[in-house]
């Protein structure tokens, strides 16, 4: 009786999903934030369905398998407009993919990857540990953290190498870059993959001003007052753009080359820097360097 | 703090760590300037108890004798609830912070931990600097109940009003602005309460 109570109740409550956007799925997915029975949440981890939005490039196609990995059990799998990449879930063609992501809640999609990790370990010392004392070595396929100088004042910090991306909430849909950290400030970036093409109702003002205050922890309304400009870095262009934005009008700046300028950012204003250009012309960036 | 810090530093995973490392450097200076404020509380009822600090309010409430007080004291608040412009460890710039990794009871436990922080937290605040108890016609404990819910509505309310700076500049704030006022408020009522 109590169970019955208790599932009943939690039959009511928001389902938490984790969005991935594929190509021109960043305006439904803006859209479904205020559908109420969802909540979109941040990290798959939080997630009980995993909804594809748009057509993801088959690149991608082992890390969206290893997200699917991520999603604790019981999970389930929507394809929005999407063609399915791997076989589990449903798809859906239409323009509401709340009735399948219900239905997504019920179910249980079965592991995909195997359980096993995507690197194996390789230590360098004799006896297969990290290296020389407890240092060096490429454990699971990702460099052992090693201390370098700090790029602001010279001290010595663990360097941090690891990939960032495709599917990262905070970051443009698709963009993938080979960073290095040092605490949360970016020492070096490569691009490895571009952000997916938006549209152009992607560029929409309203809709970019929304995602870069939300990264701010606030809603859109009154954004000015409540000192989302003041909050930000001068010298940026953040403001300027932003502030663009809230007027309703729409940003034409292309940004720098990433491997320049996010160097020297900690991470909070470097995603917010990023968030900062409409998603066509970061895309424009990457594609005109590509072709020069 | 300390549970904070090794909440994120636990999953072995490159957001949670960074939450981590920045709420440990956002938490220092917003627990050092809770001192000073709670300082400036004690000080009227010369003692730390906080049965004397509520009898010290008997004639005027703190809030109204220390102004300074409880604005500095709800950055506290928002610090240790982990909330809107304090939201240093688990923001959305780092999907989910510390509790990226995790999901289930273990997330449940740490969403319950953060309310009851926001309770405890509201409690204090409501003793410290609103009279606690004290007020008419109601027994006292439905007048601390009171208390309590409205710290804790405030509290909520400033955390989805105010914007989350970029941790660099909040640092800024807090070293060069509130800290200062802080010290400025525990000297004003250090001036006020020489016999």
């Amino acid at each position: 009786m109590a169970m019955n109570w208790l599932s009943a109740l939690a039959r009511g409550a928001e389902i938490p999903v984790f969005a991935v956007v594929g190509a021109q799925g960043l305006v439904p997915v803006e859209g479904l934030r205020h559908r109420p029975g969802l909540r979109l949440v941040d990290s798959p981890r939080h997630a009980r369905v995993l909804l594809v939005a748009g057509a993801v490039d088959g690149a991608h196609k082992t890390e969206l398998e290893r997200l699917h990995a991520q999603i604790p059990t019981p999970r389930g799998t929507v394809w929005w407009q999407a063609p399915p990449l791997f076989q589990r879930g449903e798809a859906v063609a239409g323009d509401d993919p709340l009735p399948a992501i219900r239905a997504a809640a019920e179910a249980d999609d079965p592991d995909q990857r195997p359980d096993v990790p995507p690197h194996p370990w390789q230590g360098m010392g004799p006896h297969g540990q990290g290296g020389r004392g407890m240092m060096g070595g490429n454990p699971y396929g990702r460099p052992m953290a090693m201390t370098a100088d700090d790029i602001r004042d010279g001290l010595a910090l663990d360097a941090y190498t690891a990939r960032f991306g495709p599917f990262l909430p905070m970051w443009p849909p698709g963009l993938v870059l080979d960073m290095t950290l040092q605490g949360d400030v970016i020492v070096s970036a490569t691009v490895v993959s571009p952000p997916i093409e938006q549209g152009r109702r992607g560029d929409a003002p309203a809709l970019c001003a929304a995602r870069m205050l939300r990264l701010m922890g606030i809603g859109p309304v009154a954004a000015r007052m409540r000192g989302a400009l003041m909050a930000l870095p001068k010298g940026s262009g953040m403001r300027r753009r932003l502030a663009t934005w809230l007027r309703g009008e729409a940003v034409a700046e292309t940004p720098a080359p990433l491997s320049e300028a996010l160097p020297g950012l900690e991470w909070a204003e470097a995603v917010l820097w990023l968030a900062s250009f409409p998603p066509s012309r970061l895309r424009a960036a990457f594609l005109t360097k590509e072709t020069a | 703090m300390v549970v904070v810090f090794l909440h994120g530093w636990s999953p072995n995973a490159p957001f949670p760590l960074i939450g981590a490392y920045r709420y440990v450097a956002i938490a220092l200076p917003a627990m050092l300037l809770s001192m000073f404020v709670l300082i400036g509380a004690a000080l009227p009822a010369k003692s730390l108890s906080v049965v004397e600090v509520v009898e010290a309010q008997r004639g005027l409430w703190n809030v109204v004798r220390q102004p300074l007080g409880l604005p500095l004291f709800m950055a506290l608040g928002l610090a240790i609830t982990l909330r809107g412009p304090f939201d240093y460890a688990d923001g959305a710039e780092l999907a989910g912070g510390t509790s990226a990794e995790e999901s289930g009871p273990a997330l449940a436990l740490w969403k319950f931990a953060r309310a009851a922080m926001l309770v405890a937290f509201s409690a204090m605040a409501a003793t410290a600097f609103l009279g606690g108890h004290l007020g008419p016609v109601l027994p006292g404990p439905v007048w601390l109940l009171l208390k309590t819910l409205a710290v804790m509505a405030a509290t909520v309310a400033a955390g989805r009003f105010f914007v989350r700076m970029p941790p660099a500049r909040m640092l800024t704030l807090l070293w060069v602005v509130l800290l200062p006022l802080s010290f400025a408020s525990l000297a004003l009522v250090g001036v006020e309460v020489l016999p």
